[in-house]
């Protein structure tokens, strides 16, 4: 799973610090889920999501996986 | 306040442990001297950082105290301290079989007897813990 945090976050000019407070968890949360190395949970994808005045599927794109 | 107060009277009782120690000097059996030293480090210990942690919070600045109070209950967190004690679970399983194969080896028969058990033990934690977190998720 992909996802546009970094791209939005920077598009309304907000720092990783700024964004992890709005959805009350840490910055290294933000880091890591910008990095791909962390999966938010759906309450998570929820808020980031809500945040932006987006839905989850605009903000996380999954991929299904080809075996 | 209350947990301070806590605190303190742990790490009294943890030095008045100590104490009672050093003065008692051979007078008591050593059994004794050993729970009380043991017992009064550990009051000490959890007290002090009862009443240390408060404080090391007031040095921080406003943002590094929100940043490490939202660290408690972050998600990723959260994740990465039940991936951790998973781990850690798996190796100390691993790892006990050390103590009973060097038994088995030495002919030690207390430690062929303890290490099986705390493996049984490990492994039934395990099983407990699977049926309490079915039965609440």
């Amino acid at each position: 799973m992909t996802n546009r945090i970094a791209e939005l976050r920077k598009a309304h000019g907000l720092s990783q610090a700024e964004l992890a407070d709005a959805v009350d968890v840490t910055r290294q949360t933000i880091i890591s889920l910008e990095g791909g190395r962390y999966n938010a949970s759906l309450l998570l994808a929820h808020r980031i999501a809500r945040y932006f005045g987006l839905t989850i599927e605009e903000v996380f794109l999954f991929e299904e996986e080809t075996v | 306040m209350k947990k301070l107060l806590l605190s303190a009277l742990a790490a009294l009782a943890g030095l008045a442990l100590f104490v009672f120690v050093i003065l008692s000097g051979e007078e008591v059996p050593r059994s004794v001297n050993g729970l009380c030293s043991g017992l009064g480090g550990a009051l000490l210990g959890i007290g002090g950082a009862g009443l240390l942690m408060p404080l090391l919070m007031r040095s921080m600045s406003p943002e590094d105290r929100k940043e490490i109070e939202r660290g408690e209950t972050d998600e990723r967190n959260i994740y990465i301290r039940s991936m951790a004690a998973q781990d850690s679970w798996y190796w100390t399983l691993v790892l006990l079989w050390v103590p009973f194969v060097a038994a088995l080896i030495q002919g030690e028969l207390l430690w062929m007897i303890l290490a099986p058990a705390l493996i049984v033990l490990h492994c039934a934690f395990y099983m407990f813990h699977m049926y309490r977190w079915s039965k609440k998720l």
